[in-house]
């Protein structure tokens, strides 16, 4: 009996014990500190994260260091500001000696990848999510991660291509094989830039099929310009000329037939435009942060701009050697000069000239600009087209497509040139034409041109500059990747 | 019922009973005669107990022929005596002969140390109250093999604790506590003077049974209980001064003056007069000899069904800096009721610690280094000196004539007003117990119930006097300026007179255990095994953080209700989310005849942590296995060797204490860059962006193999222990610093790295007795651990660490190096001259004088790429010896402690800015031109961190000697008065160059200042040491 009692007592332990494991509820606790995703009243769709993509693209380093490694370093422009304003590394690129641990380089090295990161990330979310215009989006996220790779590659060659994004079992997983010390080949980064754009190009409404809402929107035709252009850096003629063609033959573009007008707030997104970064000035302004700003004429009493990447004088001497007053005034502020807005540009300003491309009339130098930053426009087509014409010996295709932009600005028709001549025609033209768009370094290494043009801006260009150096803080974070040659 | 029956039958055999009762008395001794006070004697199976008086006599009353009763005493074998015809009886009590009779505790349960398979390291009241602190592993350092105890001497600081090696980067360091089975993060709030024992479960297989959050080890704390016996009342009380030990010795102003001309030569050509008016000894002004004071009153006693045990502590101790104060108070109360015929006992512990801290900044050790000499205090018209000088005079002075122009000497601040206007308090009051029923279901067969919790308010209040500190910084500055620029800037907090913030929190965590424990023998088959159940829930409560601006200047009104009302106050309140356990646990230890054993452990762990994981369940295995040789026939005759065991055992443990980990996900109501526009209007479109992912976190893993012998030699006196052990954390977590080319833009926390600690532990100790009156034990122990990151995930190498404040850093993790290493330029003499420089890879903008650094990939040009791994912080070893003596009424003691293998960061010497004060022997061994030196830089010189400023950080430290007198017998009255003095850390041996190579990074407003990747090793705000000169008395009554 004693023994029995004992038992019902320990049996009635063990089961406390067990009692105490009941409810695995015990261990669902509630979150009390911050508030968890799913009671946040915040329903991400994959249209953020997309939206957060071509945010990237309104951010600082598109609008100071970009400057130096798109124009400033070319033979277009000069640092500008003042002797002590370096604006840290700008004075480097303009005399071409900057290094691996330019800031400007890093910046830009750096802001491409987050880019590059978020569009995987995006582009995983949707897949995830699904949901209304997903393949629209994932397409819209692709265009700008080519975009954003080709200038990597244009600008350091092989880079190593990220490892995209998975979700697995709700969390974001980036592909573990990837290893970020090592260096993808030029050839197999054009590769994924391509397929990313024909993936675009199957995919993207042309831009007359979207709703007014969603303009600014990358568009068919932009991915297939894109496509031309990185074709064209490829020496792929035939196929840089059919895709030219085919945006040309879309029906969806044209020439603005004032040429200045293009920087003009009323054109953006206008006929001639195939792709640009949006702009808005208003409050909560949302342009490319100051990139109106760091352009902008220098204490002249009245703008109070920073004065950066300013015209050079072999600039304004290739637009009057080819007689081009139109390009030129509208290309370039002269100090002094009234503008067409009417505002005065006082002659105390510190420097003779700026860039009138990055003008905001109605913001001044307000550090949110309204301006459109004009990515790829109608006018370029044309001159990829000619020049695939040229490369390919269809001279007369070639000389028509160049006389169309020469045309707009009253310049003589060319004719009867031989192959070289007129595709030494046809890049100067897209020095004079696209002037100031962040292109003309990258055209004078795609085309050689670079020793030449270097020479006769007075700087001394070597071996090495064919390429940017990989940033220094990058090698130290992986000292295993290799750095380009000569740096 | 039950009790009925049994009082029942009682009464039947009283009445039936027909043996003539009678009366006993006796008296025990111990083997030499002593007579024993408060031993306990009762019958078997009887309600007859006594217990000795003083003279060790005792009565039985009631007994009868044939009755057995039984003595007990602390520290001797109990014995049992038939009573026979006689009336009186001599009991002599054998002294326990071995430690292993000794009773360890090893996690809802106890053992005795002879039957272990882990390694469990026990240490005693007494060790821990050998060395005065305020938290008793302050005390241990040095005592316990395989523990390494980092302290810092600023006062109420919490020492740094590794049990085996570090395996984690981040949260979860250090290793649990238990107290009374109460599950905790620190026993800052345990009175050491309160503690009974300490068990340290090092391998995985003792520390297996509290799995996931046992990874960085387990220390078991029990505190006293009273014992039964005539009530006894403590008093123990000491009071001791504390002065800086190893205070580096600053240049004095003459020498400053000449540095300071050579340091600004190639720059500026400014240059300082020859005379000046002032020659500060900065460390002089900013401290002073601390104290500390420690009073415990103590009551405990016991009857047969209750023993209590009651304690109050005061702790009180003053820094070396001015005002700078911790106290404590702590009450203690310990109680344990025996009913039912000690079939239950009910075991209540609580503790009230009440806390109160002044504190002071740190950073002015640091800034009382670096400010010039000739700074003053305070100027003759009162206001606090600034680091000024009259670039055009030379004269260390902010007046500035016409034409004349002011810079500064340096660019730091004036260390007295730093402190002077420092009000920063802190104070806590921390509840803690448990209550526990132990139920006798039978005599093999014992269920327990816990329930233990502890709340802890704290609150803390600094007050920042705006206004005057923002004129006493500057003598140039005028109130009235001041004012001006407060109307100017009306909502500019930079101009409210003063601020004053507050901080209060409270948390709240419980556990719940409950656990049966089986003890049986089957012949020569031992079996013991523990079952059972826990849940816990820790980190209840929530933070309130309020800041007011312009309160009255009188401290009584400090409150925000006082507050002018004329600036925004500010409030944050939020509730933690608590952290929820559930846990299940077995154990089964088995021996064959106390030769062979076996245990094995199973915990299932369920943490709250882990919900949004696929499996938030962890279980965690562990096996240990014995072989006591001295059972065996080979060995059982042996005359020297008394006692033989190998033990070795595998565990898996685990460690919750990971970061907080969320997917970020962001978004921005302004334009910011996860924004765009679109449409013709260029409307403003939302977006967002992932700033880091929430990686799948779970526990971290380590797993150890461990083998252990424990010997007891030549008769007992030569004993100890010797373990080897490999452990591996097979996912330590990491913060992850995203590479440039990589995905995320912040930083986050994944699983990135396999650690590997591997070491050996050796303890030994020697115990003799000379003649009657002298008896004596040396004892020593050395620990050595190996530690490294044996792996880490492609792409998150690189985690950074070791500030200095002045944008560089110390240490980087990568494979193959220890964790927290250190990573910079290696040192290789000084530039002589120009030349050199020009033809060698150097530095940009070196000139001679400055420190040179090896191309290490000699490509001509020093970068980052040129740095090394250069050793850990962490040593390599640590040792540590103990020797008492006790010669008639007189006992000493002496302990040391020791570490080595390691290197520290001189980062004093090195953070310069420019013009800031060196040390003497910096300035004596300058470079000065060429040929002079090529190892010390010139007084010109670049803020790079580099190999010269890595030192070795081997010492060996005296922590005490002790010399204590028991008075003879005073009275009947008082039982045992002992009077001491003492010295703490009189004696430091090092080679290093700053204050102290003992760096556990310990920060009071800095919590991660004490991780790997914090200021663990480098001396930069670091409390200077100091030693602690004694008296006290401890009385017995």
């Amino acid at each position: 009996m004693k023994i029995k009692y004992y038992y019902r007592l320990a049996i009635l332990g063990i089961i406390s014990i067990v009692a105490i494991g009941c409810s695995e509820d015990f261990l669902d606790v509630d979150s009390r500190e911050n508030i968890t995703a799913e009671d946040r009243d915040e329903n991400f769709t994959p249209e953020d994260f997309v939206t957060g993509v071509y945010g990237m693209f309104t951010e600082w380093p598109y609008a100071f260091s970009y400057l130096a490694l798109t124009e400033i370093v070319s033979d277009n422009a000069d640092k500008g500001a003042n002797a002590g304003s370096t604006g840290t590394d700008k004075h480097f690129f303009d005399e071409l000696n900057y290094t691996s641990t330019a800031p400007s380089l890093e910046a830009m090295w750096e802001h491409w990848y987050k880019t590059i990161g978020r569009a995987n990330y995006a582009i995983a979310f949707a897949q995830q999510e699904g949901g209304p215009n997903t393949e629209r989006l994932i397409a819209e996220a692709k265009f700008l991660r080519a975009y954003t790779y080709f200038f990597l590659v244009r600008s350091f060659g092989d880079v190593t291509i990220q490892g995209e994004v998975e979700f697995i079992d709700g969390e974001e997983v980036v592909d573990p094989e990837v290893d970020l010390s090592e260096r993808n080949s030029q050839e197999e980064v054009y590769a994924y830039i391509e397929q990313d754009l024909m993936d675009a190009i199957s995919v993207l409404p042309v831009k007359s099929e979207y709703a007014a809402n969603n303009l600014g929107r990358a568009t068919r035709g932009a991915a297939r310009a894109m496509l031309a252009k990185v074709q064209l850096y490829q020496e792929n003629w035939t196929a840089a000329l059919e895709n030219a063609n085919a945006v040309i033959n879309s029906g969806e573009y044209g020439l603005e037939p004032n040429y200045e007008d293009i920087w003009r707030e009323y054109s953006e997104n206008g006929v001639e435009s195939i792709f640009e970064i949006q702009a808005r000035g208003e409050a909560i302004a949302h342009g490319v942060q100051q990139y109106s700003q760091t352009q902008a004429p220098r204490s002249d009493g009245i703008i109070n701009g920073w004065g950066f990447n300013v015209p050079s004088e072999n600039l304004v001497e290739a637009f009057d050697e080819e007689g081009d007053e139109i390009r030129k005034n509208a290309t370039i502020i002269f100090r002094g000069e009234t503008l067409w807005d009417g505002l005065e540009v006082s002659t105390a300003a510190a420097n003779p000239m700026y860039n009138e491309k990055a003008y905001s009339s109605s913001n001044l130098a307000a550090s949110d600009g309204d301006k459109n930053i004009r990515v790829l426009r109608y006018a370029e087509i044309l001159l990829i087209k000619a020049e695939a014409e040229a490369q390919l010996g269809n001279l007369q295709a070639g000389m028509d497509a160049l006389n169309e932009v020469r045309d707009r600005v009253d310049l003589e028709p060319v004719s009867g040139l031989g192959q070289q001549e007129l595709i030494e025609k046809i890049w100067n033209e897209r020095r004079l034409e696209l002037a100031f768009e962040h292109d003309r370094w990258f055209d004078l290494i795609r085309t050689g041109q670079a020793p030449e043009a270097m020479a006769e801006a007075g700087k001394e260009f070597e071996e090495r500059h064919w390429l940017f150096p990989i940033p220094n803080n990058q090698l130290i974070q992986t000292p295993g990747m290799e750095q380009n040659p000569g740096w | 019922m039950k009790l009925k029956f049994l009082s029942f039958l009682a009464l039947l055999i009283t009445i039936t009973g027909f043996a003539q009762e009678k009366t006993v008395t006796g008296v025990i001794t111990d083997a030499g005669g002593v007579p024993l006070p408060g031993a306990q004697v009762k019958v078997i199976d009887k309600e007859i107990f006594n217990v000795t008086d003083f003279d060790g006599n005792f009565t039985l009353d009631g007994v009868v022929p044939g009755d057995v009763f039984r003595v007990t005493f602390l520290g001797f074998q109990p014995k049992e005596v038939t009573v026979g015809s006689e009336g009186e009886y001599s009991v002599v009590l054998q002294e326990d002969a071995s430690e292993l009779e000794e009773v360890v505790v090893v996690g809802y349960g106890t053992q005795r140390k002879q039957d272990l398979t882990g390694a469990i390291s026990q240490v005693s009241s007494e060790e821990i109250t050998r060395q005065p602190s305020s938290t008793a592993t302050q005390a241990l350092q040095g005592k316990v093999a395989g523990v390494n105890i980092t302290t810092s001497s600023a006062p109420g600081s919490e020492p740094n604790v590794s049990i085996r090696g570090l395996g984690t980067a981040l949260g979860g360091r250090n290793p649990l506590y238990i107290v009374d089975g109460v599950p905790v993060n620190d026993i800052q709030n345990i009175s050491p003077s309160n503690i009974e024992s300490m068990d340290f479960l090092k391998d995985a297989s003792s520390a297996a049974i509290y799995g996931v959050r046992a990874a960085n080890g387990v220390i078991i704390v029990t505190t006293k209980q009273g014992k039964s016996g005539v009530p006894s009342l403590n008093i123990r009380s000491f009071y001791g001064v504390k002065p800086v030990l190893n205070q580096v010795e600053m240049a004095n102003s003459s020498q400053y003056i000449q540095y300071f001309n050579e340091e600004n030569a190639p720059l500026n050509g400014n240059t300082l007069n020859l005379q000046q008016d002032y020659d500060t000894n900065w460390y002089d002004e900013i401290t002073q000899i601390g104290s500390v004071n420690n009073t415990v009153f103590d009551i405990s006693g016991g009857s047969e069904n209750v023993n209590y045990f009651f304690s109050y502590d005061y702790y009180e101790e003053e820094g070396v800096l001015q005002d700078q104060k911790f106290r404590r108070s702590t009450i203690t109360s310990n109680n344990t009721f025996k009913l039912f015929d000690d079939r239950l006992k009910i075991i209540q512990n609580l503790n009230l610690a009440v806390t109160k801290n002044n504190n002071k900044p740190f950073g002015a050790f640091n800034t009382a280094y670096r400010q010039s000499p000739l700074v003053p205090v305070f100027y003759p018209n009162g206001r606090y000196g600034a680091s000024r000088y009259n670039q055009t005079t030379g004269e260390a002075t902010y007046v500035a004539g016409e034409g004349e122009t002011i810079d500064n000497l340096t660019q730091h601040g004036n260390p007295v007003l730093a402190l002077d206007f420092a009000n920063n308090q802190s104070n806590s009051v921390n509840i803690q117990g448990s209550v526990t029923a132990e139920l006798s279901l039978t005599d093999e067969l014992t269920f327990t119930s816990r329930f233990g919790a502890r709340k802890i308010f704290s609150r803390g209040r600094s007050f920042n006097a705006t206004r005057d500190v923002w004129f006493a910084q500057d003598p140039t500055r005028t109130l009235e300026r001041f004012d001006q620029l407060k109307a100017e800037n009306p909502e500019n907090l930079a101009y409210a007179n003063n601020s004053l913030t507050f901080n209060s929190s409270e948390t709240y965590k419980y556990n719940w255990d409950n656990f049966i424990n089986y003890n049986n023998s089957f012949g020569n088959h031992n079996l013991d095994v523990t079952l059972g159940g826990s849940r816990e829930q820790i980190g209840i409560g929530f933070e309130d953080n309020y800041r007011t601006y312009e309160v009255p200047e009188q401290e009584q009104y400090w409150s925000v209700k006082h507050a002018s009302g004329d600036y925004d106050n500010f409030v944050e309140q939020y509730h933690y989310t608590p952290t929820n356990f559930m846990s299940y646990f077995g154990r089964v230890q088995y021996n064959f005849n106390r030769k062979y054993y076996f245990t094995g452990t199973l915990r299932r762990d369920g943490s709250s942590t882990f919900q949004n994981n696929a499996d938030y369940w962890g279980t965690f295995p562990a096996l240990g296995v014995g072989w006591t040789l001295t059972e065996e026939e080979f060995l059982a005759d042996s005359e020297s060797i008394n006692f033989l065991k190998l033990r070795g055992s595998w565990g898996e443990l685990g460690n919750a204490n990971i970061p907080y980990n969320t997917s970020q996900i962001l978004t921005d109501p302004t334009s910011s860059s996860q924004n765009y526009v679109l449409g013709p209007d260029q409307n403003l479109v939302f977006g967002s962006f992932i700033g880091s992912p929430a990686q799948n976190l779970s526990w971290e893993v380590v797993s150890e193999y461990s083998l252990g012998l424990d010997y007891e030699l030549l008769d007992y006196k030569l004993t100890g222990s010797v373990d080897v052990y490999h452990r591996t954390t097979e996912n330590t977590i990491l913060q992850v610093q995203p590479l440039l080319n990589s995905t995320f833009s912040t930083d986050f926390y994944d699983h990135g790295a396999e650690v590997v600690n591997k070491g050996i532990e050796v303890a030994v100790n020697w115990n003799d007795r000379i003649g009657e009156d002298f008896s004596y034990s040396v004892g020593g122990n050395f620990s050595y651990n190996d530690n490294e990151v044996t792996q880490v995930r492609t792409n998150y190498e690189g985690q950074i660490g070791g500030s200095l404040n002045n944008g560089r850093i110390t240490k980087r993790l990568e494979e193959g190096q220890p964790l927290g290493s250190w990573w910079m330029f290696e040192s290789n003499g000084v530039w002589q001259t120009q030349a050199e420089i020009n033809n060698n890879a150097s530095l940009a903008g070196a000139i001679p004088g400055h420190l040179r650094y090896e191309d290490q990939n000699n490509d001509g040009v020093i970068d980052d790429r040129d740095k090394t791994y250069q050793g850990s912080y962490i040593p390599l070893f640590n040792y540590g010896i103990n020797i008492t003596m006790d010669y008639k009424q007189f006992d000493f003691s002496l302990d040391g402690f020791g570490v080595g293998g390691n290197k520290v960061y001189n980062a004093l010497l090195n953070a310069r800015i420019g013009g800031e004060n060196i040390p003497e022997d910096m300035f004596l061994n300058r470079w000065t031109g060429p040929g002079t030196t090529n190892t010390h830089p010139g007084a010109n010189r670049d803020i790079e961190a580099s190999s010269y400023y890595l030192e070795d950080g081997d010492f060996f430290r005296i922590n005490n000697i002790t010399l204590g007198y028991t008075l003879p017998e005073i009275s009947d009255f008082v039982k045992n008065v002992r009077v001491y003095v003492s010295a703490q850390n009189p004696l430091l041996f090092t080679k290093y160059r700053g204050f102290n190579p003992e760096l556990s990074g310990y920060d009071p407003t800095n919590p991660d200042a004490q991780g790997p990747y914090g200021l663990s090793g480098v001396e930069l705000n670091a409390y200077p040491l100091t030693s602690t000169y004694l008296m006290g008395v401890n009385i017995q009554l």
